[in-house]
């Protein structure tokens, strides 16, 4: 059991080694301190008796237009959204690598050659590779979070929920990038269909719409087995907005059926592997 | 772990099935290996032959499409199988933004070491394998035969049962050839099987206790070195040899020669290189040399591979 656990250790430790050796990860983590700074140096808010009496960016003071609390909100659905669709694809695009790069010839037989399961090997690097993105979504969020908390000493809790939903909607879109690699080997095939992905989920979305549209049963049968199928970026989004926005939202549909996605193309993908010739 | 073998395959066969073209290719086709434990053993074979496919059924990273093989007595499916075993892959590609130090430490973690095991295992191993210098060296700025020793390194840090090593001096100067050498000689005195998958026929026949040699995907020839090169004869070279007696004597011995009015004989036994002088001796023909001979691994190699 211990062997198990050093060795899960190890390969999520392998997982963020080469990340970091990879000069897309730095640009991740870039990016999110660039973000950083700008609230801690660029945003001036000054709060007097709860409301906004001054309010500046880059040095101009702008017109006060609306309440601390709702320029707050909109400050963090502004970072959420950011973050939710170009954090996640950026996190896509340069995870999409990890996966082919262990299954390299010469790379592969080696570990498997060690006393561990080929699943404990894809699921170390699963892991390791949400763990990552998990890092650089947690370091900004709680950054901007505890910059502008500081600066207007609002703490709102539920932008924190965007840091779940970021990392779990990264994390079904992982699967598909571990599958596409297990089969195919490539990180292009990988990152274009989880972007395909990422795009055909707010089109899917529009279920009721089409849903009136289709004129036949049978398409709109497939339209609906394709949203209630496929993973519900846009929705999850949506729901985050809601949350950060302290805005009620309609059930959780959209979260469990895509956790059952995940688990089955996971389950998929170490299936392949596990049955796969190296 | 109570087998007395380190390997033993039963029909182990891989069949290679390309999808659309249904096309089939039989790598290896039904071979029953056995090696006995604490030995040396050279697998050897031609391009192609199926060793490398071999190697990798053992270690699980290739399916058998039938038969069955068995580390130590364990089913080489379990993973548990792979405890004992230290592997030094053919081509390996070491993710190159490890240093010395960091690549030992992730494969011996992997090898079920615990990290104060591993604290103390890893400069024993860089100083073993002459790299205590190069540890803290990413080892993308390893040179080829540095890489080999990290690698010997690797398979070595868990203190295996057993070594198997795709060509393991590949890339290695003759110093570091004759050290590698000198180390595994060691870990055999150990008490260490070393299954070593090499192209280096003289290298094999140097430090190899048993062979197999493989072709087309079976077992052409297998048993103990000194039993399969004890092939003894006699060299006899001569000049001026009449035509006719040429020709008789081409038909009594095992091969036959010439180049530049010389001739050599190669004959199996000394009562045929005995007979043979008194005829060439009556005829008055120049003797330039009668030479004791043995079959190299070499000649051994190449007489099954091209039977």
């Amino acid at each position: 059991m211990n062997d198990s656990f050093g060795a899960s250790i190890a390969l999520v430790r392998d997982t963020f080694r080469e990340a970091f050796a990879r000069k897309i990860f730095w640009g991740l983590f870039g990016l999110s301190t660039a973000m950083i700074l700008f609230f801690l140096f660029l945003l001036r808010i000054d709060v007097v008796e709860g409301g906004l009496a001054a309010f500046q960016m880059f040095g101009q003071t702008m017109s006060p237009r609306t309440d601390v609390d709702r320029l707050v909100r909109g400050v963090y659905a502004g970072i959420a959204t950011f973050q939710y669709i170009w954090g996640v694809f950026l996190a896509v695009f340069a995870s999409a690598g990890l996966i082919p790069s262990v299954l390299e010839p010469g790379r592969i037989e080696l570990l498997l050659s060690k006393p561990i399961s080929r699943v404990h090997i894809l699921l170390g690097r699963y892991v390791g590779n949400v763990l990552v993105v998990a890092c650089n979504i947690i370091y900004l969020n709680l950054g901007v979070w505890t910059i502008v908390g500081v600066k207007t000493s609002i703490w709102s809790p539920m932008f924190l929920v965007s840091i779940a939903t970021t990392i779990f909607i990264f994390a079904v879109l992982l699967s598909v990038v571990v599958l596409v690699g297990v089969l195919f080997d490539s990180a292009a095939l990988s990152i274009m269909i989880a972007v395909a992905l990422m795009i055909m989920s707010p089109i899917l979305a529009q279920t009721s719409t089409m849903l009136r549209l289709l004129s036949s049963e049978w398409s709109r049968q497939i339209w609906r087995t394709l949203y209630y199928t496929l993973p519900k970026v846009y929705d999850i989004g949506k729901m985050t907005m809601d949350a950060v926005q302290n805005r009620t939202f309609g059930g959780y549909m959209p979260i469990w059926t895509s956790a059952v996605f995940a688990v089955v193309i996971l389950a998929g993908a170490l299936t392949i592997f596990a049955r796969r010739d190296f | 772990m109570t087998s007395e073998y380190a390997i033993q395959t039963s029909d182990l066969t891989k069949v290679y099935r390309s999808r659309w073209k249904r096309r089939e290719v039989r790598a290896v086709d039904g071979i029953s290996l056995q090696v006995p434990r604490g030995t040396i053993f050279g697998f050897l074979g031609p391009n192609g032959a199926g060793k490398t496919t071999f190697v990798k059924m053992l270690l699980s990273a290739v399916h058998p499409t039938r038969g069955s093989a068995l580390i130590f007595g364990q089913d080489a499916r379990i993973p548990e199988s792979r405890r004992p075993i230290g592997y030094l892959p053919e081509n390996h590609r070491f993710p190159t933004y490890f240093n010395g130090t960091g690549m030992l430490d992730f494969y011996a973690a992997l090898s079920g070491m615990d990290s104060t095991q591993r604290r103390k295992r890893i400069p024993e191993m860089l100083e073993l394998v002459g790299l205590e210098k190069w540890g803290s060296l990413r080892i993308g700025k390893y040179s080829k035969g540095m890489l080999q020793r990290l690698g010997l390194a690797q398979a070595l840090i868990h203190s295996p049962k057993m070594l198997i090593l795709d060509e393991p001096t590949d890339g290695v100067d003759p110093v570091g050839r004759r050290q590698i050498r000198d180390l595994l000689t060691q870990f055999e005195e150990k008490g260490v099987t070393i299954f070593i998958n090499s192209h280096l026929l003289a290298e094999v026949e140097q430090f190899c206790r048993e062979v197999a040699i493989l072709d087309h995907g079976k077992v052409a020839l297998s048993g103990k070195m000194q039993d399969l090169t004890a092939g003894k004869g006699y060299r006899l070279s001569v000049a001026q040899v009449p035509e006719a007696l040429a020709e008789e004597l081409r038909g009594r011995a095992a091969s036959m020669t010439s180049r530049n009015g010389l001739f050599d004989f190669q004959f199996a036994t000394r009562q045929g290189a005995n007979e043979a002088l008194d005829l060439l001796r009556a005829q008055q023909c120049e003797i330039e040399s009668l030479t004791p001979t043995t079959s190299t691994l070499e000649d051994v190699f190449v007489r099954t591979v091209e039977k």
